[in-house]
């Protein structure tokens, strides 16, 4: 599958495109022929069983742990982090968090405080990089929760999340990463990294199809699920059973849209997340060299690549960026994404609000070819 | 199987995800097994099991052991049709 050829797609940190070939032929496979999974014992619904399996395998298998059950599919990040969040948080809880979350972490927290619990926002730097020391000194002894983005989806920005979650661990406290704009894009190793849930879309990084997301929950994590109903399993009882991955994931579950994750997440076992990263670094690079030479442009976020997911933010001098996105399509094909990014703190902290910014998103398609093209496009924008 | 003179064992497991990962695992060790769905007489469960012959069963447990998977029970088909839990 690729982009309609009149388009330069660097909109990756919002979805993923193309997809791996095969993706949107599992899809229409799927949909001719998935059951529902668990709910029955014939053909149809038992090989859509197994195609939810192989893609739980995949999934425990790239992020190096052990046990796939407890990888749960949602129907996006925000699903997994609504989750997490409401499974977890008490009136009288303390959560930690930082200036630079989406507003997928920071509506739910919001809705938590109207019912008594309190929020602590730690702020970024600058370039939109919080610290460690700073996160780490936010705890309390009512702390229960910290959640932390793995990299911002307006600066970039990739966060100190190994230091935040080994010492909030040590501290006795739950930690919680938004890995929405790293998972399949920077290598994460759960067996290496203590951290306690992990929320992820399926359709950016991950390469799959939209509809799909997960949630990792470790063992010993107290979550209560937010959504009981049918799971397949332990039908003869009307309370929701209490193992996973079922006690998280009631309904009839998106085997199409997971069917197309599993063949992406195949590509990316094959291919490897540190390949994939390695490419990305040097797309980043070349983008970053190549606008700070462009007389008006602002960049955002840290200035070593490799601090950076890919998302990279910018301004051409005090134009509005919807008009630079627009003139970027209409000029040169590119579909960038201008505004707010769902995420109005992270452009306080970089003193972008209300304005936004522009923000390109490549991904492991991109080509270097297309990166020099919205490098032209740039300099023709910008007033020189 | 079903031609064996071994009589069939019927492994009940918490989930399909369990149900799943014990019949990749028993694949593993060269273990027959068929999913089947769950009888009636043993839950009213709407899901699957797994169905191997009792000679099996010590290969069986070693498999699973190693994952490490517990079944929630184990039961023997008698020649009389019903069904008598055998520890696992």
């Amino acid at each position: 599958m690729t982009v309609p050829k009149e388009y330069i797609y660097l909109d990756n940190a919002a979805t993923s495109l193309p997809k791996p070939r095969g993706v949107a032929e599992a899809v229409a496979g799927a949909i001719g022929r998935a059951g529902n999974p668990g709910r029955s014992g014939h053909a149809l619904s038992i090989g859509s069983a197994r195609d939810l399996f192989a893609a739980r395998e995949r999934l425990a298998e790239l992020f190096g742990f052990r046990d796939s059950a407890r990888f749960v599919f949602t129907e996006n990040a925000t699903g997994a982090l609504n989750r997490a969040i409401k499974g977890l948080l008490r009136p009288g809880d303390h959560v930690v968090t930082t200036s630079v979350e989406h507003n997928s972490v920071m509506r739910p927290l919001r809705r938590l405080e109207g019912a008594g619990v309190s929020v602590t926002v730690v702020p970024a730097d600058p370039t939109g990089t919080v610290a460690a020391a700073e996160v780490v000194a936010a705890i309390r002894k009512e702390t229960r929760l910290v959640a932390v983005t793995h990299a911002s989806n307006v600066s970039g920005a990739i966060q100190p999340v190994e230091a935040i979650v080994r010492a909030a661990k040590a501290r006795g406290v739950f930690t919680l990463i938004d890995a929405a704009q790293t998972a399949g894009a920077v290598p994460i190793d759960l067996s290496a990294l203590p951290v306690d849930m992990l929320a992820a879309s399926g359709h950016k990084g991950l390469l799959g199809p939209q509809g799909t997301g997960f949630l990792f929950v470790r063992e010993g994590v107290p979550l209560v699920p937010l959504v009981e109903g049918g799971t397949g399993s332990r039908s003869e009882d009307d309370h929701q059973p209490d193992f996973y991955p079922d006690c998280l994931e009631s309904g009839t579950p998106n085997s199409v849209g997971i069917a197309g994750l599993s063949v992406a997440l195949a590509w990316l076992l094959k291919k490897g997340v540190a390949s994939v990263r390695s490419k990305e670094v040097a797309l980043i690079s070349e983008l970053l060299e190549g606008m700070r030479q462009i007389r008006g442009v602002i960049v955002y976020g840290p200035e070593d690549p490799a601090k950076r997911g890919c998302a990279l933010s910018f301004n051409v001098g005090g134009a509005d960026p919807g008009e630079v996105g627009r003139r970027l399509e209409r000029e040169a094909g590119i579909l960038s994404r201008a505004g707010l990014h769902c995420s109005p703190n992270a452009h306080r902290t970089l003193g972008t609000f209300p304005q936004g910014t522009v923000r390109v998103s490549p991904g492991p398609f991109t080509t270097r070819k297309e990166i020099r093209a919205c490098l032209s496009a740039l300099r023709g924008i910008a007033p020189g | 199987m079903g031609r064996s003179e071994s009589p069939e064992v019927v492994l009940i497991f918490r989930g399909t995800h369990q149900v799943l990962s014990a019949e990749k695992a028993l694949k593993v060790g060269g273990v027959a097994i068929r999913l089947i769905p769950v009888p009636r007489r043993l839950t009213s469960d709407c899901g699957l099991a797994v169905r191997l012959e009792e000679q099996s069963l010590p290969k069986a447990r070693e498999m699973l052991a190693a994952v490490p998977i517990v079944p929630a029970s184990a039961h023997r088909l008698l020649s009389s049709g019903e069904y008598e839990e055998v520890s696992f």
